[in-house]
């Protein structure tokens, strides 16, 4: 029908720009036709889902997700957006660092080790350590590795050692290599035959001029070449003409031995004439290096390319051993040192953001200490974040953490119980004439929202003017709550 | 009745529609969208063919940043965690125990003698790994 006939209810980043807000909006009425949209916060929706019973209620919410970390303070009801704080770190950077951090331990398997193996790792078998220093120092000891490392079978693959190759198609390879080798040599000694038959002819002729009593000709001829004496001369025309015997011979043996069986024939390797060519320097360099690829070939051709060899366990070789790694991975959001971020971790944030209200309201939220996000399911996560709170709160006081019923999805139940108990009022509800009149970075607060800052958004017209440039609109009337006294 | 909300992470980039918004080249009329919507973002500042200028989160921060906040007000880079107090702690790169060691030649924490060794014999690209994931590298080199 080309609209969307019920009102739709989304989350948001925590303080989402209100440029993105309007982009969204944007989408939503222009593009849908949604009647009307309301926007807010996962974590929130997770909070009021498992606090509908004394709702309103305080606590300090702490979400961790794929990309970032919130710990956001809810004072009756409300966020307390002023005293929230992001870490940027979540499940996908714990993936990303595991994944690194196999990869380069097992560096012949780099392919293997991919991000949804690292995911899997992630949810089956790592687990957040209560004492981190303590858990490391039982890593230390022998048996304690033996017995809980645990060990990921990866699927088999033929590649073993950067060798790619079949048995075959090697073979293939070395014989195309002998022919090109071979017909390489015959078509040099062919050359040279050409060379060394004209400059014989050209001594020759000398040496008839000579004969001929040519005598002045003759003298010149020989400074021509180089040559003191008739004897030099004699003496040259006789080298060559062996070493063109020579080379004739050799072409007509090498053209019988391309018939005999390639690969049980060495390659040849011809013999450079002492006087040789100019070209002879390169020819030697090429072939230099054509032969050890030659006598690596060949041995690795005569030893058995065999699935099992004595030394070498296959089976252990595709295999990732996993120990301290468990507790590494899913450590760096409290302590994001381990990847090089300057931020504070878990813990420490905790107790900056706490530190910005008085006593009684500290006292308030910690309470209420709520944890939610799917980066929260790491067994012992919970009685981690309990005892980093007990080295922070003063002495004998109490506190209360409680995990998510459903971390994963709680935010979308509480997204809809939201949505069912305000469908038909009219507060949280952005409608399509408040996005006309008041543009689409407007946002109505309620239980679960952003705090809204009002400032106009210069609309993004297409290709025509500008419309005014950005205004502080009035205060909002809903208010900021209020913060420490 | 509502539609649920995922959690649309509105966090990178603004690609909340993988369809292009232009209507008049789709193939299939789309059931939901109406047929005559451009998006705002199509024919920005840069004439013509690129049409979809989306921002990636920098630029949008960027201009977040140009508006008139007041002091107090909570906005997108206003709520990052402050960077941390305590010294971090060294731990190996190899295994992951405390470290109380560097090795001056390569700069990579160990632990124990078994680890030096492995550590001596690693081929650099893997110790050029090992310190990158610790945002270790040398700017120089």
């Amino acid at each position: 029908q080309g609209c969307v006939d019920h009102p739709i209810v989304l989350t948001e980043a925590v303080c989402n720009p209100l440029y993105s807000r309007q982009m969204m909006s944007e989408l939503l009425f222009e593009c849908y036709q949604v009647p009307k949209v309301s926007y807010g916060v996962d974590s929130l929706y997770s909070f009021y889902h498992n606090r509908k019973q004394n709702w309103p209620c305080s606590g300090l919410v702490i979400s961790s997700g794929y990309q970032c970390t919130h710990i956001l303070p809810v004072l009756d009801g409300r966020l307390d957006a002023k005293n929230c704080k992001r870490i940027n770190l979540g499940g996908c950077q714990a993936a990303v660092y595991l994944q690194r951090l196999l990869q380069l331990k097992y560096p012949g398997h780099f392919a293997a080790i991919t991000l949804s193996r690292m995911e899997e790792i992630l949810h089956e078998h790592s687990y957040v350590a209560e004492d981190y220093i303590e858990e490391l120092q039982k890593w230390r000891c022998p048996e304690y590795y033996e017995n809980n490392v645990h060990k990921m079978q990866l699927p088999f693959s033929n590649k073993l050692l950067g060798s790619t190759l079949t048995s075959e198609e090697k073979q293939e390879k070395k014989q195309q290599q002998l022919r090109r080798l071979q017909e390489l040599n015959a078509r040099r000694r062919e050359e040279k035959l050409q060379l060394d038959q004209e400059r014989l002819d050209r001594l020759l002729y000398v040496q008839e001029l000579l004969e001929d009593g040519q005598m002045d000709q003759f003298h010149k001829a020989l400074v021509e070449l180089n040559m003191d004496s008739a004897e030099e001369l004699q003496s040259y025309i006789n080298k060559l003409s062996v070493s063109v015997e020579q080379t004739k011979q050799k072409i007509l043996q090498s053209e019988v031995n391309i018939e005999v069986d390639v690969v049980d024939s060495k390659p040849e390797t011809p013999d450079l004439d002492p006087l040789g060519s100019e070209q002879s320097l390169e020819d030697v360099e090429s072939i230099n290096e054509f032969e050890p690829l030659f006598a690596e070939e060949q041995p690795e051709a005569e030893k058995p390319v065999a699935a099992v060899q004595p030394v070498f366990n296959l089976a252990e070789y595709h295999q990732l051993f996993l120990g301290t790694e468990r507790i590494r991975a899913p450590e760096i959001v409290f302590q994001p040192s381990l990847i090089g971020e300057d931020q504070a971790g878990i813990a420490e944030t905790m107790q900056y953001v706490l530190e910005r209200y008085s006593k009684e309201q500290q006292d308030v939220l910690v309470q209420n200490v709520f944890l939610t996000g799917g980066n929260m399911m790491y067994p012992g996560l919970k009685g981690r974040v309990q005892k980093e709170l007990l080295e922070m709160r003063p002495f004998q006081s109490s506190f209360q953490v409680h995990l998510a019923s459903n971390p994963v999805l709680d935010a979308w139940y509480g997204a809809r119980d939201w949505a069912v108990e305000y469908m038909n009022r009219e507060e949280g509800w952005i409608t399509r004439k408040d996005y006309e009149e008041k543009g689409g970075e407007y946002l109505k607060e309620h239980c679960a929202s952003n705090v809204y800052v009002p400032i106009r958004l210069p609309k993004q017209a297409p290709r025509s003017a500008e419309s005014s440039a950005s205004s502080k609109g009035q205060a909002s009337g809903t208010g900021t709550p209020s913060e420490q006294a | 009745q509502s539609a649920g909300g995922e959690a649309v992470n509105e966090n990178k980039f603004l690609n909340t529609d993988s369809s292009t918004g232009s209507a008049e080249t789709t193939v299939k009329p789309l059931p939901f969208k109406d047929p005559n919507f451009i998006h705002s973002g199509i024919g920005g500042a840069a004439a013509g063919k690129k049409n979809r200028t989306w921002k990636n989160l920098k630029q949008i921060l960027a201009s977040e940043r140009a508006l008139p906040w007041q002091l107090n007000d909570p906005s997108y880079f206003n709520i990052d965690a402050p960077p941390s107090f305590k010294p971090a702690k060294k731990y190996s790169d190899i295994s992951g125990l405390p470290a109380n060691y560097t090795d001056p030649q390569s700069k990579l924490r160990f632990s124990t003698i078994e680890e030096f060794a492995y550590i001596r014999m690693l081929p650099s690209d893997v110790v050029t790994g090992y310190l990158a994931l610790r945002k270790a590298t040398s700017i120089v080199s």
